[in-house]
Parts: structure tokens; sequence; C-alpha cells
């Protein structure tokens, strides 16, 4: 069973501190997908444990990213299950243009925003409600990271929330990240662009110290 | 911490790359670069390590506690359940539907072909005016002119003797066409009569006029 501690895109996106190379990352890459590919084969012809291995492996990563449209438990939950739900009826038609991380991550995208619309939800107003829902076993540092991201986090709209997710947490393309988000890839490197420099602006204050001040930065 | 303003192509060269040698997917030598440039600017240097922390923030699992086996178990459920006839029974094909229409376009093209040869067959009037010359070129045809001083009474009177029917006029010059509406009389006889009477100015068959 493959735990949901670290999800898999982000083991797979080491830092340069962490002593990893880039060879090893991409070949890591290609494994974790080959890997995938031949779960959706297999889910493709109704084999449930694959099913459950592929479920296992992207439930952390997806509701993290989720997490970041919606605070609400169950709706995550309900999210996660009509992505796997529509994986498993397409798995058969996966065309393979695209890793199956992407693919997976584009199915949860779509069906978090039809969730939210169904039920009048604005993930913008949604994300305020994250204050002191943090759970009490978290370590001392990583609450308050923790803390500090949720802060710098509600400073961004829902799609900037979602494509800094995709760029710094899960270690995806600008490509990947307008595959996954259905945009061209000039709105999303705008999205990003606008939400670094909120960041920019708003990190340092929440973290105590003084604004960096930069310019000309586009 | 220094502080420094650089609006040099440098530091925003260092902005477009941070993501990506964070994410380690950046050229060797880009990173390389950055690095460079980072150990002589504290502008960047403390935007990385913003940066840094932004992604050590963000590749925190999340804080929102969702049963990932609680969560399969409901799916496996899911899949189990019987699937909701979600897609009405299509009467008709899509198929049968295309024919139908087609048919009733060609029974449309019909109907509206049929309607317009009928119009097109159908061009006399259920009207007619006293000026068409159909009815000035009707056999026994006269023409009279009467006076202008004849009273209405004495010209119906006129008319209902010698049973005519007036079919045409007045004209331009006051002349009027009458026909026999039943009279055994000739026309010959009719023209006396006609010439004869002291408000009848003109009485000239139509058939004669050049």
């Amino acid at each position: 069973m493959v735990s949901d501690r670290q999800p898999l895109r982000i083991e797979l996106a080491p830092t340069p501190q962490n002593g990893h190379s880039r060879a090893a990352m991409n070949e890591s890459t290609s494994d974790v997908d080959s890997r995938d590919r031949v779960l959706l084969q297999r889910m493709a012809t109704g084999d449930r444990a694959a099913l459950e291995t592929l479920y296992r492996a992207y439930h952390g990563g997806l509701c993290r990213f989720l997490s970041r449209l919606t605070r609400r438990a169950d709706l995550i939950e309900e999210i996660v299950n009509d992505c796997f739900w529509i994986a498993w009826q397409k798995a058969g038609s996966f065309q393979g243009d695209s890793r199956v991380s992407t693919w997976i991550m584009g199915i949860a995208y779509r069906c978090g925003l039809k969730a939210l619309r169904q039920r009048g939800d604005e993930p913008v107003d949604d994300y305020a409600l994250r204050e002191g829902r943090g759970p009490s076993h978290d370590p001392d540092e990583d609450r308050e990271l923790r803390d500090w991201l949720g802060k710098a986090l509600e400073h961004l709209s829902a799609d900037q929330r979602v494509v800094v997710e995709l760029v710094y947490g899960v270690g995806n393309s600008l490509d990947e990240v307008a595959a996954i988000m259905q945009a061209p890839v000039g709105t999303v490197k705008a999205r990003l662009f606008h939400a670094r420099i909120k960041l920019r602006n708003v990190l340092p204050t929440l973290a105590g110290d003084p604004p960096v001040q930069q310019e000309n930065m586009s | 911490m220094t502080i420094q303003t650089n609006p040099g192509k440098d530091c925003a060269r260092a902005w477009e790359i941070m993501p990506w040698v964070l994410q380690a997917t950046a050229a060797p030598e880009q990173h390389e670069w950055l690095m460079h440039h980072l150990a002589q600017c504290a502008a960047c240097s403390a935007e990385f390590a913003q940066q840094s922390r932004l992604r050590c923030a963000l590749s925190l699992p999340t804080d929102v506690p969702v049963d990932a086996e609680r969560g399969l178990k409901h799916l496996l459920q899911r899949l189990d359940a019987p699937e909701p006839e979600t897609t009405p029974v299509r009467f008709w094909s899509s198929g049968r539907l295309t024919r139908l229409l087609a048919v009733a376009v060609v029974v449309q093209a019909i109907g509206i072909g049929a309607l317009g040869v009928r119009l097109w067959s159908d061009q006399t009037p259920h009207y007619r005016t006293l000026s068409q010359p159909a009815l000035l070129e009707r056999a026994g045809a006269l023409r009279i002119v009467p006076a202008t001083g004849m009273k209405l009474a004495d010209w119906n009177k006129l008319l209902h003797e010698l049973d005519l029917r007036v079919i045409d006029g007045p004209n331009d010059v006051g002349a009027y066409a009458v026909v026999p509406a039943g009279s055994t009389l000739s026309s010959a006889s009719l023209l006396r009569r006609l010439r004869a009477d002291r408000d009848i100015r003109l009485a000239e068959p139509v058939d004669n006029t050049p």
C-alpha cells in the first residue's frame, strides 16, 4: 500500500538541495508513469486491484490539490471518487498523450469545478474557512508553515492557488498545468506570474520580514 | 538582511527560472547561473528563499482529513451498485429521426409546389372591372353618350325599357357601354330607339368603332 503522506508526484520532483539528480528524477517519473499506464490497462479489463492501487497512490496528492479548491472533507472525497469513477470508465480510452498523473489531475480538476458549481460554492470564499482546521497532532514547525501558507493563499484566487499548487506543490510544467486546466499556456503563465507577485508581497510580511523589493519582473 | 533593488535583466531572468530550478527541471546551466546570481543579489536570494519555503509548505500533506480507505470503500460500493438509468430510452434513433426529417422536408416541398402551381394557374381574379377589354368586345355592345342634363331617373327608365345593362363607363367623354340583358330587339332597333331619345347624344355599336 502506498502511503498518502507524500504523494507520488512530490517524491518525483526533488529539490536541488536534496541531492537528487535531474536524470534520476526523469527516470523515476518515467518509471512511475509506466507503472500507472499498466494499472490503467488492467483497469480497462475490469481489474479492481489495479483501481485500488492507483486510488491509494493518488489519494494524498489529489486531496491536497483539491484542498486548494475547497476545505470540505466530504466534498473532497466525493470529487476524488467522481474522478476515479471516470478513470475507471475511461481507462480503456486513455490515449497516452500525457502522463497518467496529468490525465487524472485534469479529471479531478474538472470534477472539482463541477461539484462546486452544482453546490453554488465559491472556491475563493470556501478557502477562507481554513483557519483553525489544522489537525492538532501536527508538529509545531509544520503547523507554523501550514498557517503561513494558508494565510498567503487566501490572497490568491482559486485559479491562482491551483496553478501555484501544480507548479510548486506537484511539480508540473506549464504545459502540463495547461493540459490539466484546459487553458492556454499563456493564461497559465499569467496566473502564475500574478500569483507570484501577490505572494512576493505578502509572504515576507506574514513571516515577519520586510517585503522583498524588486522591479522589472515581467 | 540587506535588501537591494536591482532593476536589471538578471533579476527578471532569475525570477523567471526560480520555479523550475526549485522543481529541478531547469537546465543545469540555468541552475548554475541562478546560484551564481543569488550569491550576488540579496533581493533575489531572499525571494528564492521565500519560494523554497513556499514549496516546502505546499509539499506538506493536506490538513483536511480525508480517509483514503473509507473513500475507496465508497467507490467500490458505487461500482457494485446497479447503474442508474441516466440515459432516457431513445424512442427515435438518430438515423431514423434523420430519415423522418428528410421525408417531412420532401412532403413540405411537394405541398409548397402544389400550392404554387395552383396559384400560378389561377391568375384570373374573382372580380371584374368595367374597363376590362373582354367586356367591351362582347357581341351587341353599344356605346352611348347621354346628354349632360339627362336625369338619372330618365337614364334608368330608358335602360329598363330597352332592357340594357351598363357594362362600362362613363369614360373620359362621358360614354357608357351597354349590352342587351335579354332584349329581343335587334341592335339596329335598339340604336334607332336610343337615337330617337332626345337625351341621348350618341349611340353607336362598339363593333363598328374605328
